[in-house]
């Protein structure tokens, strides 16, 4: 359902698949909280090109965590959502953090942002 | 083709797959798209998850009742509950509004079922429940389309 990794460089991947709703995201929420909160999470992708479903609750999930990474600046990046989940990203202003490409790409990209810091 | 369906089950979060599901077989007939469907299960499992979490707050016993009614290529649906009721529907249906951002609850639900739907009406007495009655028409998958 979600595959939690953080790499050595504080970049959590979520790459998460099946359906998300609210029931689902409710269980995925606590999962990713807590690694925030260790402190050591500085960037969040979220990988859902095997994702099959997802309604607002997925808005409400990312939205939430980019407000738990918010404190230190933390990235956020979407990869590779459905169409109708694209338009549900647009509506709700999430659209400048979609991105088409494979995990090590959405990593380079962040590496480079925290670089610069 | 014409068809007409009820199904109804307690307010329990599990059910918003229940439903999603119930409802992707009922529409399978007409051979929508991949993203027809998509849209049409998103809609459906907005409003469910609204009777379950607002209307009844995941009580566990009372009833969520959906029906549809296939009509050539439109589906006309309605998703009931007998809940809790919306204050104001005009506010409720603003973008962002919510009234569980604890919750994590995006306030988009109803922005959605708008935008995928092709008309959508809500009807709440506050104590009495909200219907959510909306229409959507299909264009046929055809072999010409299939082949690309």
């Amino acid at each position: 359902m979600a595959d939690i990794e953080i790499l050595d460089n504080g970049i959590l991947v979520a790459t998460l698949r099946g359906e998300l709703d609210n029931h689902k995201a409710n269980r995925i929420r606590t999962q990713i909280s807590a690694s925030i909160f260790t402190g050591q999470v500085r960037a969040v992708i979220w990988n859902l090109e095997g994702l099959g479903f997802m309604d607002s609750a997925g808005i409400g999930l990312i939205l939430g965590r980019m407000r738990d990474l918010a404190p230190t600046g933390g990235e956020t990046l979407i990869l590779n959502p459905s169409t109708t989940m694209e338009k549900i990203f647009n509506f709700s202003g999430l659209g400048p953090n979609i991105r088409h490409c494979t995990v090590d790409m959405a990593i380079g990209e962040i590496g480079g942002v925290l670089h610069e810091q | 083709m014409n068809n007409e369906m009820t199904l109804s089950f307690v307010a329990i979060e599990e059910n918003e797959a229940l439903a999603r599901m119930a409802m992707t077989c009922f529409i399978t007939p007409l051979d929508p798209t991949i993203e027809e469907i998509s849209e049409f299960k998103t809609i459906v499992s907005e409003a469910v998850t609204n009777a379950i979490i607002h209307g009844y707050e995941c009580d566990g016993k009372s009833m969520v009742t959906l029906h549809a009614v296939i009509e050539g290529n439109k589906v006309v649906m309605t998703i009931s509950d007998e809940g809790a009721g919306i204050f104001d529907v005009d506010q409720a249906m603003e973008p962002m509004f919510t009234t569980r951002p604890f919750m994590e609850r995006s306030g988009m639900g109803f922005t959605i079922m708008e935008s995928f739907a092709d008309s959508l009406t809500v009807e709440s007495v506050l104590g009495n429940g909200t219907v959510v009655k909306f229409e959507k028409t299909f264009s046929p998958v055809t072999e010409a389309s299939r082949m690309g």
